[in-house]
């Protein structure tokens, strides 16, 4: 080694310090010293696993009129091969990655560095630890069991999971093709991991013990009959919102959807409404959590994205929070009152996913559903 | 040979007339369309991949994975294509050889269904068909109070029907243009010699336009195995599968190496038929049909049969062209599909970002992503179709003077890939292979040069295919005439084969820019936020639910694509000898 390599290797570390001091510093900055790095950066793009970020957009351009924001609609899995792409192609497009699926993003995104962590100083102290990290989540959100209220205004058409696998909810049960997406493998994954509350609910059901045949376990049971009873797969949430909530129907079909649908009931003439009682539970809930890029063009405004959807001083969290500020989103800012007509978090008997759990047997539930099709 | 002057030369006991020309045209090629095929099999060799192969072929999973899914492959393909032959050759022969009535309105609207997206033709069975297996919304035709049957709302008939009326198209083209140039002299020879018409079918004009039949079957074969969005719209909703809607699940929810395997093997299968119907055109003698000389031969009388033929030729025009037209511009404006043509609202054209509705999405005049993937569309456009008639005639040319040797061979071989490898394994192996820096060069992902390569590769068969058939036909007698006299290769090129091919070479061209711009499968995975198009924010549209923005820019997209093969037929109108009189 001679010294003109030490010097560049000097140099090389010296630089990467700043920027390492760059990026603790803007962790730490308030709205006030962001803003103008970020209006001199001018515009910053956002990844969102959710189309309500066409209304995030709108409203953060109308604070920070200086600032473009371009955000684009893109589900968490199609997310995740598409920032790892990225990474490898060295190119950054993100500067914000709002994303559920936190099974695969951690480990597929977290863990190699392509997202880091930021938790906007200005709301740290409201948000619980454990929506704090590894990951910042800004809410949490669900798949869980929807029927139409307007066909079934005495609540939901079923009390048990277990229906769904009876002949008359045979070609009657809609959700989205796991295989498809991710939350949907999720949810199906969560079903093997709560085998023993499956296993129980069978019992309460049908007045004995099950019968677990060629399953390995009360969950695999379940997906395999639920499977063999015709259940309908379709391309997206919305089909599944518009099957199941459609007003006018005489014998809708029940399915697995985002419970903050509903909020979307009066706009597109849909009836949803959440099965909160069926045993053991009607779902899952995730968190929705949001990152930066390892490398954001725009560091600054990134960082004033994350800001802003976390929701302003005022009671219900402001413009930047209004989207998700419905019911059926279960929101982790602590001073902020849940929606009155959603089920109360405390309430709700939707799994809670762990994702360490789930991205252990998800890829053996994958293949288990491949067999049924 | 002679062997004394050519040792004269040096060089050329080293190179066969032709050998410089085959070795560029075969790493072009290389360099296009077999080093990402190739990097995708290595990739399911690794350790940690290799595994799916088991998984695929044999276990448990492989029924599904697999088998299941194969055998629907096949049975589209084979009923596709020959469902494709047999209505684009009736209508090619109605055209070009018949006085069938508005002979240049069926020719026109025939090659219209190619312009149409495949996606766009299922979403507007969809809208049309939709009965209420999946509840909830349901199609027009049910909203009217019809009991719409399963088998004909999803699965396999709907995609059989929607496949074939999108790809007859595409066999109309190459048939009419390979029975437009029937010899007349041998037509006349025969009729002078006293045969009917039956006769002459079977005796001239079949046997001389076996090649266009058997390209026109292969490629709608190789077409609809590889189709993605119809199976994917009209049967994943009674969970069937093709080879196709497999890999694109497997790749979205990252099981790669299962996707990848999958694709090979699609690739190896359908390559096994293409490769058929290869060895059998190029295992005939020469089929040199323009020559120096020759008219046009006098049409077949139809007589009684001239209305009812016609009739029956519009039903077929009318359902793949103008509905689907109609359905889709209706719900561009209609809050929903079973009412598709009352309260209709601008909204989706040109309404402004409006909280309360379609999520704050404006309408497709102010909304700058669209203009933004309008721009980039057509720039793709273009630059895809002249690289690829470029490249296209480079190939032709070689691989119709040149046609010994495995150098030949391999030429027609490797050019002929893509066809197999469904846009999305495409799209894919393309990400693996240019989405990471090589050597000094940068990643190209989310590049502009990236799309327009990628697209190029992709479609080089069409491009070949089509300036194959005529160049093929341009008899070599003029050429050969042309070396004798002293014009290089270049000369010869620009002076005689340009000019003779330039129909076949502008056809290539429209269908390149009509087949990219409308491309969903190859894009979707090259697509970035920055570099978009517009086929994929229509699909996203329509997944994400708001149908009726996908709807509008189908019908731009729709529109650019009339306008430019209007335009396009208005610049070559004395290159279409099929609709002259």
């Amino acid at each position: 080694m001679n010294i003109s390599k030490l010097a560049r290797l000097g140099v090389a570390g010296l630089l990467l310090s700043t920027t390492g001091l760059a990026a603790q510093d803007l962790d730490t900055m308030s709205v006030a010293e962001l803003l103008p790095l970020a209006e001199a950066e001018g515009t910053v793009t956002v990844y969102s696993f959710t189309s309500r970020i066409g209304k995030v957009e709108a409203a953060f351009e109308e604070a920070y009129p200086n600032i473009d924001l371009q955000g684009f609609d893109i589900s968490s899995t199609e997310q995740i091969a598409r920032l790892t792409a990225e990474a490898q192609a060295g190119v950054t497009n993100a500067d914000v990655v709002y994303v559920s699926d936190a099974a695969v993003v951690l480990s597929a995104l977290l863990e190699p560095g392509i997202i880091g962590p930021y938790v906007p100083p200005r709301v740290a102290d409201r948000v619980p630890a454990e929506f704090q990290s590894p990951l910042l989540a800004q809410r949490l959100s669900t798949k869980v069991l929807m029927y139409n209220e307007e066909a079934n205004p005495d609540g939901a058409p079923v009390d048990s999971l277990w229906d769904l696998t009876r002949e008359e909810w045979s070609g009657r049960v809609v959700m989205v093709d796991p295989l498809q997406r991710g939350d949907y493998l999720d949810l199906m994954t969560e079903i093997v991991l709560q085998s023993d509350s499956m296993a129980a609910a069978y019992e309460v059901e049908f007045g004995s013990a099950i019968e677990l045949g060629d399953a390995a376990n009360a969950g695999e049971k379940f997906i395999m009959d639920l499977f063999a009873n015709d259940v309908i797969l379709v391309g997206s949430t919305d089909d599944v919102n518009a099957a199941v909530g459609g007003l006018g129907q005489e014998n809708p079909p029940i399915g697995f959807t985002s419970y903050s649908d509903r909020r979307d009931n009066e706009e597109e003439g849909w009836a949803l409404q959440v099965a909160n009682d069926v045993a053991p539970a009607p779902g899952i809930i995730f968190p929705a959590v949001l990152a930066l890029s390892a490398e954001p063009n725009s560091p600054a405004a990134a960082r004033l994205v994350i800001d802003f959807l976390m929701g302003d001083e005022t009671e219900t969290g402001g413009p930047g929070l209004a989207p998700f500020y419905v019911a059926g989103d279960y929101l982790t800012r602590s001073d902020i009152a849940p929606h009155p007509d959603a089920v109360a978090l405390d309430d709700f008997t939707a799994w809670r996913v762990a994702p360490a759990s789930t991205a252990e047997i998800r890829a053996e539930i994958g293949d288990l559903i491949l067999t049924l099709q | 040979m002679v062997d004394v002057p050519m040792r004269a030369h040096g060089r050329r006991v080293f190179f066969q007339q032709g050998t410089v020309l085959k070795l560029v045209v075969v790493l072009i090629l290389l360099l296009l369309i077999v080093f990402p095929l190739i990097r995708t099999v290595v990739f399911t060799f690794q350790p940690d991949t290799i595994g799916a192969w088991g998984d695929v072929l044999q276990g448990r999973l492989s029924k599904n994975l697999f088998y299941k899914p194969l055998g629907n492959t096949l049975l589209i393909g084979a009923i596709v294509s020959t469902g494709c032959v047999l209505l684009g050759g009736f209508l090619a022969w109605l055209v070009v050889m018949t006085n069938v009535p508005f002979r240049r309105t069926i020719g026109v609207m025939a090659t219209l269904p190619f312009m149409i997206p495949s996606f766009a033709a299922a979403l507007a069975w969809g809208t049309l068909f939709r009965n209420d297996r999946v509840g909830g919304q349901i199609g027009w035709i049910q909203g009217l109070g019809f009991d719409v049957p399963d088998w004909l709302a999803w699965g396999i008939v709907p995609t059989l029907i929607v496949l074939t009326l999108h790809y007859f198209s595409l066999a109309f083209t190459i048939i009419a243009a390979a029975l437009a140039t029937v010899n007349s002299d041998l037509v006349e020879a025969a009729q002078i010699a006293g045969a009917k018409g039956r006769r002459i079918l079977m005796g001239i004009i079949l046997p001389v336009t076996t090649p266009a039949l058997v390209a026109a079957g292969s490629l709608c074969f190789a077409g609809a195995v590889s189709n993605f969005a119809t199976p994917a719209l009209l049967g994943l909703p009674v969970r069937m599968q093709t080879l196709s809607t497999r890999l694109f699940g497997m790749i979205e929810v990252g099981q790669v190496g299962r996707g990848y395997v999958i694709g090979i093997l699609l690739v190896i299968i359908s390559g096994a038929f293409l490769w058929a119907g290869n060895r059998f055109i190029s295992g005939r003698r020469s089929y040199a049909t323009i020559t120096g000389k020759g008219g046009h031969a006098k049409r077949f009388d139809l007589r009684a049969a001239r209305w009812p033929l016609f009739c029956v030729a519009m039903v077929f025009l009318l359902a793949s062209t103008v509905v689907p037209t109609i359905v889709l511009f209706a719900s561009s404006f209609a809050p929903s599909s079973a009412n598709l043509f009352s309260g209709w609202t601008t909204h989706y054209w040109i309404g402004t970002s409006n909280p309360s509705f379609a999520q704050g999405i404006p309408g497709i005049l102010y909304n700058a992503d669209i203009t933004r993937a309008l721009v980039v569309t057509l720039a793709l456009g273009v630059c895809v179709a002249f690289l690829g008639m470029m490249i296209g005639l480079l190939v032709s040319y070689t691989t119709a003077r040149y046609r010994d040797g495995w150098l030949s061979a391999a030429i027609t071989q490797f050019s002929f890939l893509p066809l197999l490898v469904p846009g999305i394994a495409f799209g894919a192996a393309y990400i693996a292979y240019l989405g990471a820096p090589i050597g000094p060069f940068p990643a190209l992902y989310g590049t502009f040069a990236l799309l327009v390569i990628a697209g190029t590769a992709y479609l080089l068969p069409f491009s070949v295919q089509t300036g194959r058939a005529v160049i093929q036909q341009v008899s070599g007698e003029l050429e050969e005439s042309a070396r004798i006299t002293g014009a290089g290769f270049l000369r010869r090129l620009a002076s005689i084969t340009v000019p003779l091919a330039i129909r076949g070479l502008s056809a290539g061209g429209i269908l390149i820019f009509v087949k990219i711009i409308r491309d969903l499968s190859l894009v979707v995975l090259l697509f970035t936020p920055t570099m978009p198009v517009m086929s994929v924010l229509a699909y996203r549209y329509a997944s994400e639910g708001f149908a009726q923005f996908a709807n509008a820019i189908t019908v731009v997209i729709l529109v650019i694509s009339i306008v430019a093969t209007l335009l396009a037929s208005r610049l070559q109108a004395k290159s279409q000898p099929w609709l002259k009189d």
